[in-house]
């Protein structure tokens, strides 16, 4: 269980099957709250939730928007999509981070942000998307069914740098696949959780930064409370709360509120002090 | 430094491509279409990227040299810029690049060869004409050269064109280039400039003033001309009494001889840049002096500026002509 909690922290998994969420499942004591149209997982206290989006890139892409509206998730969540692949040249049970994703049937190809791999050691690699199981593994990387179209809806409705696909090689050319089954699977993620989790810390610790970033200066709220300011006279309040602060650290900007200010005379106020 | 190497499949197999390559051993290299992939998507944030800026070498296949914006030029010649790179090593808090771009990304241009070529055409239709060509707008090149071997490549090339002029705007204490070149006549080393204390807090990542001003010594005592740019100013509480002093240390350890020119410029982006400044460092004194005007210009108030500039350039003629000053912006 991750022991980096902050306000705002939030967490969203796409993952195809139950076999591969297991060990997240229990890791993060997520409890089912919705069996249809996929079936979704969400941690009591904090705000991790999982959705199980069945095979291929259209369910990928179906679960992951259900998930978004259903979580309620901003533009600072974290967007992780984790499952089991093929490779011809990473041996079985190795954990990869994608650096690059193909797919035969677009022509643009997506690159998920070089600030999600620093510094946690864990192999890096392509993904290819295919819409049919593979055998043949004609290129190097690693081969999937979901990846390139999480990634495609995930960057839109999040900051670009977080949004991560992790995938563990599960076989490799002349494998049986009839004998990776629930256990063979649960068993590469279970060895895999500690890596796992170093590259959610990573995430989560981009999360905070731009949490921080965007988060409203002191007293912005309780004067947008008091008084009724036009969405363009937010941001110059917002500009000015933020200037003040620096500026002015032991001086309240409440007390320059009167009782029968304007917000154009508010903001007055605050811009006429910030030019001394 | 860099883990991470984007190339364009058109240029990674060209020679400057796998000469930059070959310096970072431990990256790894992901071939791309074309830059835009990496560098342009949206949702990108600034301030992350650069905890670990990638390396992407592109070709650029266009406006290989612009006119310098009104104002940013040395008086009346023919201004151009060109920038065979997009982004810095250092950090400044106030730099436009980080307004600019949704991406901290290095990006090289790597086909040198082409600015060449449309810097000749320039030079071609009037020879007798001078003109000026900056670098350093949107990277520092000399920071940059240990990776680009740009400079080295473009001083020898300039030496053929001597009614143009070539600046090189720099914070970097790097002078293995000025070492290796005999000086350049129509070349000028310009450095950025602050009080110390100020570059302390804004100038991230870049050397320090005085380290800066123990380069420049050595660069003009190498016969290397000179240009000092305190661009921007910087307003702050004591900030006559830290310029005053800066411009103090400097002329204690660098001959006016060796000064080409001296230029001053006022802090002032665009809204929309400021208010992402404003995001990335919601504690910044220096950004709480700033206004916006009528124009959708973020500077301070005029009277501040003129303030500023009509004290600095007084401070400044103490050490140096007055012909040498220039304003910026």
């Amino acid at each position: 269980m991750t022991n980096q909690n902050f306000e705002g922290m939030s967490v969203r998994w796409v993952i195809a099957l139950k076999a591969e969420a297991e060990e997240i499942i229990k890791n993060y004591a997520l409890e089912r709250v919705a069996t249809k149209p996929f079936q979704v997982y969400k941690n009591r206290d904090i705000d991790i939730w999982l959705v199980l989006s069945g095979i291929g890139q259209i369910n990928a892409v179906a679960a992951t928007t259900y998930l978004y509206v259903k979580s309620d998730a901003s533009d600072n969540t974290i967007w992780m999509n984790l499952g089991i692949v093929g490779s011809r040249n990473f041996k079985v049970g190795e954990l990869v981070q994608i650096d690059k994703i193909t797919s035969n049937d677009f022509p643009d190809n997506h690159y998920p942000s070089p600030a999600t791999f620093k510094n946690n050691n864990v192999e890096r690699s392509n993904l290819i998307t295919v819409n049919k199981p593979e055998a043949l593994f004609e290129n190097d990387g690693v081969y999937d069914m979901e990846g390139y179209a999480f990634f495609s809806f995930a960057k839109k409705i999040a900051s670009y740098e977080l949004v991560s696909v992790l995938k563990i090689i599960s076989d490799i050319p002349g494998t049986d696949i009839s004998k990776i089954d629930k256990i063979a699977v649960e068993r590469l993620v279970l060895k895999k959780m500690p890596l796992i989790e170093k590259v959610l810390e990573n995430l989560l610790s981009l999360q905070e930064i731009l949490l921080l970033q965007q988060r409203n200066p002191n007293y912005f709220d309780e004067i947008c409370q008091q008084r009724k300011f036009s969405f363009s006279q937010k941001v110059t309040l917002k500009k000015y709360l933020t200037q003040w602060q620096s500026r002015f650290p032991m001086r309240n900007p409440l007390s320059e509120i009167e009782k029968k200010m304007t917000t154009s005379q508010i903001l007055k106020r605050f811009s006429d002090n910030l030019l001394r | 430094m860099v883990d991470t190497i984007y190339a364009e499949d058109e240029i990674i197999g060209t020679k400057k491509a796998q000469e930059i390559i070959s310096k970072f051993r431990h990256a790894k290299v992901i071939s791309i279409k074309r830059f835009g992939e990496v560098f342009n998507p949206s949702n990108q944030n600034f301030r992350i990227q650069k905890i670990n800026p990638a390396l992407i070498l592109a070709r650029k296949q266009k406006g290989f040299v612009l006119n310098a914006p009104e104002g940013f030029g040395i008086r009346d010649q023919d201004n151009y810029y060109f920038s065979h790179m997009y982004n810095c090593l250092y950090d400044c808090s106030y730099c436009f690049l980080q307004g600019m771009y949704n991406s901290a990304n290095y990006l090289v241009f790597v086909n040198f060869d082409d600015y060449k070529n449309e810097i000749e055409k320039i030079i071609g239709k009037d020879k007798e004409k001078e003109m000026t060509f900056f670098t350093g707008y949107d990277c520092d090149s000399l920071a940059m050269e240990p990776i680009t071997n740009f400079l080295s490549d473009f001083i020898p090339f300039f030496r053929r064109y001597k009614n143009a002029l070539f600046e090189i705007r720099t914070k970097s204490i790097n002078n293995t280039v000025f070492r290796k070149h005999d000086a350049l006549t129509n070349c000028i080393v310009a450095y950025s400039l602050m009080p110390e204390t100020l570059a302390q807090t804004l100038d991230k990542k870049a050397p320090s003033v005085s380290a800066r001003i123990k380069n420049i010594k050595y660069i003009a005592n190498k016969g290397w001309r000179i240009g000092l740019r305190f661009d921007p100013l910087i307003y702050c509480n004591n900030w006559k009494a830290q310029y005053s002093e800066l411009f103090a240390n400097i002329f204690k350890e660098i001959k006016e001889e060796s000064i080409h020119s001296v230029s001053l410029g006022s802090l002032r982006f665009p809204k929309s840049f400021f208010n992402k400044l404003l995001q990335y460092y919601p504690n910044s004194e220096e950004f709480s002096f700033l206004r916006s005007n009528d124009k959708g210009i973020i500077s301070y108030d005029q009277s501040i500026e003129n303030e500023m500039n009509e004290y600095c350039r007084l401070e400044l003629m103490k050490y140096s002509d007055a012909r040498k000053f220039f304003s910026c912006g």
